[in-house]
């Protein structure tokens, strides 16, 4: 029963939070000076055929009827019509999604996967050098702009040394297992500098959230106990720092999400923050609602799996 | 303990502003921090860097002719006339970069000063009238769950692109994070014996707030100023990176999307490093001038 209502609520706050997306674009759409008519129609247009254009876009109902069109067509799956390309935005932007996908995604689980050991290393050797090799580190990450690393690692890697591709997401001529090689060589350096500008969060929290744990009672009782440092440190201390830097995973989602738009830009990886790049030079507003709609969504939703997952491991998160 | 990260020093040493005194001894507590801070490499190091930003910023004038004609010797290595090269259409990049100091620093204090004003506004009042309290923390939490870049790029591309809007857009997304921050200490502080006795001498909530919440969060509001300005730095650099900068101004982030619009990124490495290197020394010093300001407020660290 617990556990079911946990999911639940879960699932309703992302409902809200995704209504909340959706209601500040309508607003933002409608209310500032961008209007969408006059973003179509020439400013030499006659007033009949401007009427006719609001009309057809259903922009001379009142307000809240507007509103009720949108969620509507929203929950239809209709995003609107990309001013550029004729074709939906929906389309446009489903071909793209599963690159963003594997983009962060891989960045994540590299984040996780380096962040953690370093953490945990700085963390038992706290105050040596190496800790504050790693702090600082952490910090000067978190200070990098996204293109800057991405840039350089194109660079190093993709010009000089020619060992990596210099940008896209595959290659065209590679078929079979070769075109899933290509798809992991185009996706390291892009991966890396998503990771290299997330680490510092992660591990700090690691860091500093270990640090406290071992200075806990049970990791005093182990040690009298006799239990080997390295035991109490992976084994206990470490299973209760873990908490912290989960939720970190939740706070940090957005911020990936914009690394990833820069990040795509610089590598041409053919993402929706691509999509984004291309449709800011030509003002295609319904990509760009569409985009942050979506990237939205997917923020939200796998904010959600997060913490239910993270529900299922820790006894304590439902019953509080 | 010293923590590198700001936002969970803000969080965690929470205990350490009650430590102090907090209503008439503040000149003495701001001394002893100051006198903890100076011997500090770091804090002091990133002070100076920063200062000389400011100075680069105020003297942009003086420094460089503004760059604006173009050139016939086109992505020219750095070298003596150009100190730190041409980009593609010839311009001085050494102009670019000195003229960019004063927009980037023009939009991280504008913005983060905005932000902080409206945010700590927001979490004091939240903090002192609970019915609000739970309005604001729904908005602030939705707020940072949304994907924050994708919706400034949508703005910023609606109300067209512009000095003015660059500021309010990052401004406007950038007060929750100061809110959530401010207002978990303002919790504590409301509940505190000296604001109930300060109930009882007066009714106005204006004068309790100002005089009595306020002052006891500064601290928390001065790490969160500049954690807030770093975030804008970047924040108004990606918004330029994608073609969102004002394009009548010279900024760090236009220097790149130049560089990337004309395919010379790669290949013309001054045009790259160089705004990317200012970026990093003012983000960082910056952070860093955080850190070691926490650590010296921290009297757990006075005892030395």
């Amino acid at each position: 029963m617990s556990r079911l209502s946990f999911i639940l609520r879960r699932l309703g706050r992302s409902v809200f939070t995704i209504w909340f997306a959706v209601t500040v674009t309508f607003l933002l759409l409608r209310l500032l000076p961008g209007d969408p008519a006059l973003a179509i129609a020439s400013p030499n247009m006659t007033d009949d055929a401007r009427a006719a254009l609001l009309t057809q876009y259903g922009l001379d109902k009142p307000l809240i009827a507007q509103y009720g069109i949108y969620l509507f067509e929203l929950v239809r799956g209709n995003f609107g019509t990309s001013f550029t390309q004729s074709i939906p935005v929906m389309n446009v932007l489903l071909q793209r999604l599963p690159w963003t996908l594997l983009l962060t995604f891989t960045a994540l689980l590299l984040t996780v996967l380096v962040g953690i050991p370093l953490g945990v290393l700085a963390a038992s050797k706290k105050g040596r050098f190496i800790d504050k090799f790693v702090q600082i580190v952490g910090v000067t990450g978190q200070s990098i702009f996204v293109p800057s690393i991405g840039v350089l690692l194109l660079f190093v890697f993709g010009l000089n040394l020619r060992w990596l591709p210099i940008g896209g997401a595959y290659d065209t001529n590679a078929y079979g297992m070769a075109w899933y090689g290509s798809v992991i060589s185009h996706l390291i350096l892009p991966a890396v500098s998503l990771m290299l500008i997330q680490l510092g969060s992660y591990v700090l929290t690691m860091r500093s959230t270990l640090i406290e744990a071992l200075g806990e009672d049970y990791v005093t009782l182990a040690r009298a106990n006799g239990l080997p440092y390295r035991r109490i440190l992976w084994k206990h201390a470490l299973r209760n720092a873990l908490l912290p830097t989960t939720t970190l995973i939740g706070l940090q989602l957005g911020f990936l999400v914009g690394g990833a738009v820069l990040t795509e830009t610089v590598f041409a990886y053919p993402g929706i923050g691509r999509g984004i790049y291309e449709a800011v030079t030509q003002l295609d507003f319904p990509v760009l609602q569409g985009a942050f709609l979506l990237l939205a969504v997917t923020v939200v939703v796998a904010n959600m799996l997060t913490d239910i997952v993270y529900g299922f491991l820790d006894p304590r998160v439902k019953t509080s | 303990m010293t923590s590198l990260d700001p936002l969970l020093a803000g969080a965690t040493t929470g205990t350490a502003v009650l430590a102090e005194p907090i209503a008439d001894s503040n000149g003495r507590a701001s001394r002893a921090t100051w006198r903890v801070f100076r011997r500090d490499p770091l804090g002091m190091g990133s002070m100076v860097i920063l200062a000389l930003l400011v100075l680069v910023a105020l003297a942009a004038p003086l420094i460089a002719t503004y760059p604006a004609s173009y050139g016939t010797d086109v992505l020219k290595a750095p070298s003596l006339t150009n100190l730190f090269g041409t980009d593609s259409l010839g311009r001085d990049v050494f102009g670019e970069v000195i003229w960019g100091t004063q927009q980037s620093l023009l939009v991280a204090v504008s913005a983060s000063f905005i932000a902080i004003v409206v945010g700590t506004l927001v979490a004091v009042l939240g903090a002192y009238f609970r019915r609000l309290d739970g309005f604001i923390s729904i908005i602030v939490d939705l707020t940072l769950s949304l994907p924050v870049l994708p919706l400034m790029i949508l703005i910023a591309a609606l109300i067209g692109p512009s000095t003015t809007t660059i500021i309010g857009v990052v401004a406007a997304f950038s007060w929750p994070e100061v809110t959530r921050l401010v207002r978990s200490q303002a919790l504590t502080v409301v509940n505190l014996p000296y604001v109930d006795a300060a109930r009882l001498m007066t009714t106005s909530p204006f004068w309790i707030i100002s005089r009595h919440i306020v002052p006891a969060v500064a601290p928390v509001i001065v790490v969160s100023v500049v954690v807030t300005a770093s975030r804008a730095v970047l924040s108004a650099a990606g918004l330029a990176f994608l073609g969102l900068g004002d394009p009548t101004v010279w900024s760090w982030g236009r220097i790149l999307y130049e560089a990337q619009q004309s395919g010379a990124m790669s290949s013309a490495w001054w045009l790259t490093l160089i705004p990317s290197i200012a970026i990093l020394l003012l983000v960082l010093s910056a952070t860093l001038l955080s850190i070691a300001y926490n650590d010296a407020r921290n009297p757990r660290n006075r005892a030395r």
